[in-house]
């Protein structure tokens, strides 16, 4: 057995496991020297009776009910956006009007390929005039109307493309919808 | 990929069989797909398999000579079809197509694995959860109205003009990195219904290569079917960022 009284600093530290039997069970001598010490200092007897008294304390008391709205609201919150599908399926709409009438303009299929053809002609003007061996090549006339129907639809695209980036599984919430 | 146990020793050997069965079907389908010729709907089927007859003759009577084709072994090869309407068949030309293309395009999808590992598994991970493939071939769709929409935009100046080879490639790129996403997720699935064994997972995106491969030569819908693939690729890429941990976000704009 140690000499040395316990202090009431180090009986303090020892205090949790004493409480739960931990110490008696590993340091017999040392949980004796306890009791020693708790017999004769009112003040580490008091924290004794509070470390003691804790988990009685707990258990007496009872737990708040639930709110009515907390299913549904986690319910909510985890559950898939179904305003963001609506939108998703409402914008397939105006972007196939918008490119069915684009098609119309530009006379179908046709259009599309003399398009194309003509990108690639104009493009091997634009290099050949970049060495030096041809000329510039001019830009089309195109009706403003055209434009601003690209224009509409690549809007109206980036808008769902930006709906389903934020439907699609594990995408992270931006800043805007933390704020909302 | 997590093994169940190995079992029957038939299982041993399920993965070479897997592929085996898709490269005889990829052939097989290939050799109907070049019968069926380059008829409407199935307009781009020369651009996959090639066309059925391989040597014409010159003004002279004589055979052209083919540069790369010394041997000609596949003239000796080429068998009227037993089905009315349709084109000869030439097994050598459906070999060649499988050879070609399908090689090819299994190049591309491992490398593009072998490149960005951990970019491919993020954009799997999407593609396998929840409505993951619908938003991916959704997205895909509208990619395509709105590269078809800034293209046309494009070819209406002349400043930007030099752009559009540029979108055209990164479209093209973006597809690439989504079929080969495809073509893991479908070994994957592969692997999960058919409880093959455990295997490379190269191995696997093989074998989803393969079956994308086999898709794209069936007669008549196979044009559409890669069509559907390379779009869901196309949109997967663009949804994920490229299989980006992140994703898409404007955080760093907004300071």
């Amino acid at each position: 057995m140690n000499a040395v009284p316990l202090a009431c600093a180090r009986v303090r530290v020892l205090l949790e496991s004493y409480v739960d039997g931990d110490l008696a069970r590993d340091d017999a001598p040392l949980a004796a020297e306890m009791r020693e010490h708790l017999a004769g200092c009112a003040d580490c007897r008091r924290q004794h009776h509070q470390a003691v008294s804790v988990p009685f304390r707990l258990k007496a008391l009872i737990s708040p009910p639930p709110r009515a709205s907390l299913l549904a609201d986690v319910m909510s919150s985890i559950g898939p956006a179904k305003t963001g599908y609506r939108r998703a399926w409402t914008l397939v709409a105006p972007e196939a009007i918008l490119a069915a009438f684009i098609l119309w303009y530009l006379s179908g299929l046709d259009g599309l390929s003399s398009i194309a053809s003509g990108i690639f002609g104009d493009l091997q003007s634009l290099a050949g005039w970049g060495s030096g061996t041809g000329q510039l090549p001019s830009v089309p006339r195109v009706d403003i109307v055209l434009l601003i129907a690209l224009i509409a639809l690549a809007a109206i695209a980036g808008y769902h493309l930006s709906i389903l980036i934020r439907l699609a599984p594990g995408a992270l919430p931006t800043r805007r919808a933390a704020r909302e | 990929m997590n093994d169940s146990s190995p079992g029957h020793p038939g299982r041993r050997y399920g993965w070479a069989i897997v592929i085996g069965i898709l490269a005889v079907a990829g052939v097989l389908l290939a050799l109907a797909d070049i019968s069926a010729g380059n008829r409407w709907p199935n307009p781009l089927a020369q651009s996959i398999v090639g066309s059925g007859i391989t040597v014409r003759p010159t003004p002279s009577g004589n055979p052209q000579t083919l540069r790369f084709d010394r041997s000609r072994v596949g003239d000796r090869f080429i068998f009227d079809s037993p089905i009315a309407g349709f084109g000869p068949l030439n097994p050598y030309q459906a070999l060649r197509a499988f050879l070609s293309n399908g090689a090819g395009l299994v190049l591309l999808a491992l490398g593009a694995l072998v490149v960005f590992p951990s970019r491919a598994r993020s954009a799997v991970e999407r593609l396998e959860a929840r409505h993951g493939a619908e938003i991916a071939l959704g997205a895909g769709l509208v990619m395509v109205l709105l590269t078809l929409a800034v293209i046309t935009l494009l070819r209406f100046t002349l400043l930007f003009l030099a752009v559009v080879p540029l979108v055209l490639l990164v479209s093209l790129v973006a597809a690439l990195f989504g079929i080969a996403c495809i073509s893991l997720a479908i070994g994957r699935l592969l692997h999960r219904r058919l409880r093959l064994p455990t295997v490379h997972p190269l191995i696997a995106a093989l074998a989803g290569a393969l079956v994308v491969f086999d898709l794209a030569v069936i007669p008549y819908a196979g044009v559409f079917a890669l069509a559907a693939v390379a779009m869901a690729g196309l949109g997967l890429a663009v949804v994920t960022r490229f299989g980006s941990t992140s994703g898409w976000s404007f955080v760093d704009l907004d300071w």
